[in-house]
């Protein structure tokens, strides 16, 4: 068992601003052949490997998780509800897990609410009864509108419930909404990609997300890849897409903020935001991430992955956490550029420190034309954007 | 002891036939346990190291008492046991009266076993030929022996079966060693002469020699020179291993032990030297002294320039206790300050780079192993070359002679054919086959050195399904017609890339180099061309696609961690990598010659 970390926020003014929550669902109705998250299939006909109660004792398990926080009390600047599929849950276990979350960090005005949907999981009164609880933003794993690429991908849903689904959640009063598209789809062409969009505009979500496909390891599509039978399009083509997306959602009033994220003026996504920004945020859930300040400074918290192991450890008092992770002043600052990186703002040249190899770093990005730097923030271009990871590289 | 009950003796063997296990049977025989001694040394390694010594155990003293009721000194001298230390493998047996030559039973004699027994029949050892692991089920003592006779040319009629791993025989071995092995010749009156047959750096008392006195004695405060180098030292400590260290009084004539006299590096007690007093020299040198010639050569440069001077220390440091080793500054126009290296042999070289980068935290880059060529320019100079980057044009060379070794090859019959194709394509001139038995052969041939430093073994085991077994030795150069290969990258030739190669070959493995560095080089944002040539004449070419893009997954929360240390693992990786010009080329690419011959 691991001790947890002393926390330090009553000393930290960041804190009582409040602070980006995270809660995590592990379950999915079925899990897809590409997804490496923290996700365990449960379906109607039986959970291979899952004890029946089990998601009713995780659901009991993260009331009391947030209960017994030793951060409670910080207000929430934003709350995030992602998985696995948080509408797989019955609505009054969803809606339970939040009241519980809104007594332990009571929300900032306006705060933004969001739950991860799957099409194929909620319905009008679902949807309804969330908006109720207070949830105020839906993020819909929509994927692709191409009933091929859902079958391929493992998806539940087809096409048309998509629609269906933006449809209940408009009436159900959601105004701030996030559909999640994924290219470089295997078999997919560009100009399958391009309808695809065509297809998410038509539904009129204040956001978007645009994603390429990564094949992640001790995952199917992994597998697949390495067997040689997935065919995805080269890196030439993905670019393509990439492009094809930018220019689409500058088109159509998106704006890009991040690497992957388009959005209406006003609707970017507050709480990845705290992420990209390197702010402190709690985890609750099992699996969840969080990263809040201690005395022995900054520690990242993952609690254990799998949910029998985390009711277990909550049913008998103990820690939920499962690794701790304490960031050095070099690891805080790699994680600072490696995220300002992906934001359109970029980073302050502030936060560089101004040795030779760093200077060093930033004529390279210029050179390369990967950068600009204007009103001393350095920001990455469209063809720097391709390069993210080398142009962190340049700098760390 | 009288020099009449003294026994010096060592045991040879192929690899696995039971050697160690051999030796830990005879130790514990004679009284003293080598499980629990070792424990017991581990005990007393920390004094002895405040104390100044670290063990090595090179030679161990046993006290025998025989059947006939005498009590004998045996001294049991290890050999080192992989073909790069030839040399040093010699000089122990020199140290040596007899040998026995341990064969497995079921395995029968493997090409160490020639090369080894060969080498102690020049020494005129006498050799007690033993048949080991007659316990299991395939043990053919008879055709062991058969094979002894045939292939090594003694009489093995009176083999000693034994099986060390359970005790059996062990007692007859001792007796044979006691009646069979003749007692150390020498005079004890004599001027003193010792030969150096092993030696160790030890950080607080130096040099550490192992010798074998043959004339006269060696005592503490003795004034002893080397004879090859004429340097003197004070004697500090002598002593025994039983196997526990035991400091003595005196290394009488016929003994052997160790001595230290602050000797500041490995160099000063080289092996194969002759130590004597320095005011009562002997007047000739034991036969045989030769300084460590290194016959691989490989390029050392730090992936990082600013750790060149760090290099060069770890180096120096390394001398100290590797006398094999060489170095001498080397400029490469892609690679910068660095030095170039020789060694015994491929394992020497591993065991070297291994250890700067363990031992002294370096990152290294490691040309191409070469060997040692012999180029006679047009203009009338003769000089040795062992980088190709400093090989002369074509149009310069008058003739160019390549090292050769003498091999020996010992394979089940049905794998003949292999085995000589294998040597063919690698240009081996053959010399004969025997058969010691109706089933085996040995194959003689005459290899150039540099065509065994390309994957030859892996091959050879490979192709015969592991039966084979190999060992050589340096031969006579030979003239042969061969060229620098250049590697261009984007036009550019890259020195550390250069090859030689035989002519006839050029084209292919010019071809397989570029195929080689397509594979191992990773993909750039810029295209780079690969292209081999001789002198102007472009021999293959091929190209290296850009990448157009990372890979950008998404990043939230519980991303972050396992996101920047991909990033660190490449910022690892980037280290390892050398910027060539506009191309950044990992480790692998500069040893990619060592994979064109397949």
């Amino acid at each position: 068992m691991i001790a947890a970390p002393v926390p330090e926020w009553a000393a930290s003014k960041s804190l009582s601003d409040g602070i980006a929550i995270y809660v995590h669902i592990p379950f999915c109705p079925s899990k897809c052949g590409y997804c490496d998250f923290n996700s365990y299939g449960v379906s109607k006909d039986g959970s291979p490997g899952l004890e029946e109660n089990l998601v009713a004792r995780t659901v009991q398990a993260t009331v009391a998780d947030l209960e017994q926080s030793p951060f409670a009390g910080v207000p929430a600047k934003t709350i995030f509800f992602g998985g696995g599929t948080p509408t797989s849950l019955e609505v009054d276990d969803l809606t339970k897990i939040l009241e519980t979350l809104l007594k332990v960090h009571p929300p900032i005005e306006g705060a933004e609410i969001t739950s991860e949907a799957n099409p194929g999981t909620a319905d009008a009164s679902k949807f309804s009864a969330m908006r109720k609880a207070g949830f105020n933003r839906i993020s819909l794993g929509a994927q692709s509108f191409s009933s091929t690429d859902l079958v391929r991908l493992g998806r539940i849903h087809g096409a048309d419930q998509i629609s269906a689904a933006v449809e209940c959640a408009r009436k159900a009063g959601f105004d701030n909404l996030n559909l999640d598209l994924m290219f470089g789809l295997p078999h997919q062409n560009l100009q399958g990609w391009k309808e695809n969009l065509e297809q998410a505009l038509a539904l009129k979500p204040e956001h978007l997300s645009l994603y390429c496909l990564t094949i992640e390891p001790r995952t199917a599509f992994k597998r697949l890849y390495d067997s040689g039978k997935l065919h995805l399009p080269s890196d030439g083509v993905q670019v393509q897409m990439y492009d094809a997306a930018r220019e689409f959602a500058e088109q159509n009033g998106y704006k890009q903020y991040e690497i992957s994220n388009y959005a209406k003026s006003g609707y970017e996504c507050k709480h990845n935001l705290e992420y990209w920004m390197a702010n402190p945020y709690a985890g609750y859930g099992p699996g969840a991430v969080g990263c809040l300040p201690t005395t022995a400074g900054p520690c990242r918290t993952t609690r254990l992955l799998h949910p029998r192991r985390y009711c277990e450890a909550i049913e008998s008092g103990g820690n939920p956490c499962a690794e701790l992770e304490f960031l050095t002043d070099e690891t805080v600052f790699m994680e600072r550029i490696m995220l300002g990186l992906r934001l359109n703002q970029g980073i302050s040249m502030q936060l560089l420190p101004p040795s030779q190899s760093v200077r060093n770093g930033v004529d390279r990005l210029l050179e390369r034309g990967w950068a600009t730097l204007q009103n001393n923030q350095l920001s990455l271009t469209r063809l720097g954007q391709d390069f993210c990871s080398e142009a962190t590289l340049l700098l760390v | 002891m009288d020099q009449s009950h003294i026994r010096n003796f060592c045991i040879i063997a192929h690899i696995d036939h039971g050697k160690s296990t051999l030796a830990d049977r005879l130790i514990e025989k004679c009284g003293a346990v080598r499980g629990s001694a070792q424990a017991q040394m581990l005990d007393t390694m920390d004094i002895e190291r405040e104390r100044g010594i670290t063990i090595k155990m090179t030679a161990v003293r046993l006290n025998y008492k025989a059947k006939d009721g005498e009590t004998y000194e045996l001294n049991l001298i290890d050999t080192p046991g992989h073909v790069d230390f030839t040399y040093e493998v010699s000089r122990s047996l020199a140290a040596c009266e007899g040998a026995l030559l341990v064969v497995d039973a079921s395995q029968g004699v493997e090409a160490q076993t020639i090369a080894n027994a060969s080498m102690a029949m020049n020494q005129n050892l006498e050799i007690i030929p033993v048949i080991n692991k007659i316990d299991l089920p395939h043990a053919d003592i008879a055709r062991a022996k058969e094979e002894i006779e045939q292939a090594v040319a003694i009489d093995a009629s009176d083999a000693i079966p034994c099986s060390a791993k359970n005790g059996i025989g062990i007692e007859d071995i001792l007796e044979a060693v006691v009646h069979r092995i003749p007692a150390p010749a020498g005079n004890p009156n004599g001027p003193l002469r010792a030969l150096i047959f092993d030696s160790h750096f030890d950080t607080y008392q130096g040099a550490v020699a192992y010798v074998r006195v043959k004339d006269g004695s060696v005592k503490p405060g003795d004034k002893i020179m080397m004879m090859s180098t004429k340097s003197k030292f004070d004697v500090d400590q002598v002593g025994v291993f039983r196997p526990q260290l035991e400091v003595g009084n005196m290394i009488c004539t016929g003994s052997t032990g160790f001595l230290t006299a602050a000797m500041k590096t490995i160099g000063d007690a080289g092996v194969g030297d002759t130590v004597t007093l320095a005011d009562n020299p002997a007047v000739d040198p034991l036969p045989g002294y030769r300084a460590a010639k290194p016959m691989v050569f490989c390029g050392l440069f730090p992936s990082d320039g600013e750790q060149y001077e760090d290099l060069r220390d770890a180096i120096e440091r390394l001398k100290l206790n590797d006398g094999a080793l060489s170095f001498e500054p080397e400029t490469s126009a892609a690679l910068g300050f660095g030095f170039r290296c020789g060694f015994l042999g491929l394992l020497h070289m591993d065991i070297a780079r291994e250890r700067l980068e363990r031992e002294f935290g370096l990152d290294l880059i490691l040309t191409a192993p070469s060997v040692d060529y012999i180029v006679h320019r047009t203009n009338g100079p003769i000089e040795h070359i062992s980088n190709p980057a400093e090989f002369p044009n074509p149009h310069e060379v008058d003739l160019i002679e390549e090292p050769t070794v003498y091999s020996t090859i010992i394979v089940p019959n049905e794998f003949i054919g292999t085995v000589m194709n294998l040597c063919h394509e690698r240009r081996g001139v053959y010399i004969r086959t025997e058969h010691p038995t109706p089933q085996r052969a040995i194959l003689f041939y005459k290899l150039p050195l540099g065509e065994i430093l390309l994957d030859f073994f892996d091959r050879l085991k490979s192709g015969t399904r592991g039966y084979a077994s190999f060992d050589y030795e340096l031969s006579d150069p030979m003239a042969s017609d061969l060229v620098k290969v250049d590697i261009l990258l984007n036009g550019d030739p890259v020195d550390a890339l250069s090859f030689i190669v035989h002519r006839s070959f050029a084209y292919n493995r010019g071809r397989a180099m570029v195929e080689q560095l397509k594979k191992v080089v990773p993909r750039q944002q810029y295209e780079v061309r690969v292209q081999a040539a001789i002198g102007a004449k472009v021999i293959a070419a091929d190209s290296i696609k850009p990448y157009r893009k990372n890979v950008i997954a998404k990043c939230y929360g519980g991303d972050i961690t396992r996101k920047r240390k991909l990033l660190e693992k490449q910022k690892e990786g980037k280290k390892r990598m050398k910027q060539i010009g506009s191309v950044e080329l990992p480790q692998e690419a500069f040893l990619s010659v060592l994979k064109v011959a397949e």
